[in-house]
């Protein structure tokens, strides 16, 4: 029992107490969403009718900036946090619900070109970011995370390699902090790259889901080139995730063997315990779909409550990004962050840049 | 991820992660729309 923390017994909140507080914020992202969906509607039309030189903004950019408004303006009271925070739930139900769109031979034809390509881009981004860490002088541990951060799946990828390898809270905020601004910088630059490279919605949809490192920032920068664009990221993104258990494994070892973080026992157990399970899901239901479980309208009401769970994702993204807070954070991690992702967006498009001349995409 | 907490019974023997949960929410949704519960869903 000695290694077991022995704390005061606090009052549990009972379940139906967290459903109730979850409820304002949802009701927020909802709100947010949909009048990201009204203005995409109604602004264009209105802008047409006028005889304006408009361009169309998709929901989802409206969303985001409505969200990002609010975050960097008014902020968010208490009330709405705990529901706000519930936009992972969205996306990863989001992204389950996304399989029924996918063919289980699509996602292997797919899924196998881009393994080669996120196993590359993972040993290339793992090995630049702890360099440019070692460059910048950054604690080891702190370099560990902002590298996973970049090379697997963002939060949650920080939040996993956090408890393996014992790294201080301060220095998970910093990369959290990071990847979280520079995720946000994506979803403004990569859109605009991709069209000015003519991309074609194969290559870009890689590309997003290689070289954005937040799932939500992942699926919202492929929806805003267009919906086969933001396909492609989630399974590409998707893959990606599916890695966090090997190497979030790996770096546990590593720390574990300099005597700095605890012995990985049961290493089938650790693996099983950091697999996204929602990645999982999503391929059961592609099954189902490819199998004929559901029919072609009942495929068509899938693939809408995916978008509807995208919706309050995107609101989700603008409302819990706060650039002030990222700021109180620091420089120098986020200097690191930036120069990583940047080499690593630069690095991932070549990736993408080169398959698609080899594939004839 | 999460730290093992001694203190009482208060842990959850059946606590199930956001994924998990996402999972079931998603296939529970499905299931619903299989069995034409939810018909038709508009975007």
């Amino acid at each position: 029992m000695a290694d077991v923390i022995t704390v005061p017994q606090v009052q549990p909140v009972q379940p139906a107490l967290r459903f109730l507080r979850v409820i304002p914020g949802v009701l927020l992202l909802a709100a947010v969403g949909y009048a990201g969906k009204l203005l995409e509607q109604n602004v264009g039309a209105y802008a047409k009718a006028h005889h304006w030189t408009f361009p169309n903004i998709e929901y989802v950019l409206w969303a985001i900036v409505l969200g990002l408004a609010i975050s960097n303006t008014v902020g968010i009271p208490e009330l709405f946090r705990s529901g706000v925070a519930t936009y992972e739930f969205w996306l990863k139900a989001g992204i389950v619900l996304l399989g029924s769109r996918f063919l289980l031979g699509d996602i292997l034809k797919l899924g196998g070109v881009s393994l080669v390509l996120v196993a590359i881009e993972i040993a290339g981004s793992l090995a630049f970011m702890t360099l440019l860490g070692r460059l910048f002088q950054l604690k080891p541990k702190l370099t560990t995370l902002l590298a996973v951060g970049s090379a697997v799946c963002g939060v949650s990828a920080i939040i996993a390699t956090k408890g393996a390898i014992e790294a201080d809270d301060e220095d998970s905020s910093f990369s959290i902090a990071a990847i979280l601004a520079l995720g946000a910088l994506a979803l403004f630059t990569f859109p605009v790259i991709g069209h000015a490279l003519h991309l074609s919605d194969r290559a870009y949809g890689l590309w997003a889901g290689l070289g954005v490192d937040n799932t939500a920032e992942a699926t919202a920068a492929g929806a805003l080139y267009s919906d086969a664009a933001g396909k492609l990221a989630v399974l590409v993104k998707s893959t990606r995730n599916a890695m966090i258990g090997f190497v979030v494994l790996a770096y546990a070892i590593y720390w574990a063997s300099k005597g700095q973080a605890r012995a990985v026992g049961n290493k089938a157990k650790f693996l099983w315990q950091k697999f996204p399970k929602f990645v999982l899901g999503f391929l059961l239901i592609s099954v189902l779909a490819t199998y004929h479980f559901f029919n072609k309208e009942q495929v068509g009401a899938l693939a809408n409550l995916s978008r509807w769970a995208f919706l309050l994702t995107f609101a989700g993204v603008g409302l819990r990004t706060n650039f002030g807070e990222m700021r109180k954070q620091g420089l120098r991690p986020f200097a690191v962050g930036a120069i990583g992702e940047v080499a690593i967006a630069g690095f991932t498009l070549a990736l993408v840049y080169g398959a698609s001349k080899i594939f004839g995409w | 991820m999460s730290a093992e907490v001694a203190g009482g019974k208060s842990q959850s023997r059946w606590k199930l992660s956001l994924d998990t949960w996402a999972v079931l929410v998603a296939f529970l949704l499905a299931l619903l729309v299989r069995t034409g519960v939810f018909k038709h869903i508009p975007w």
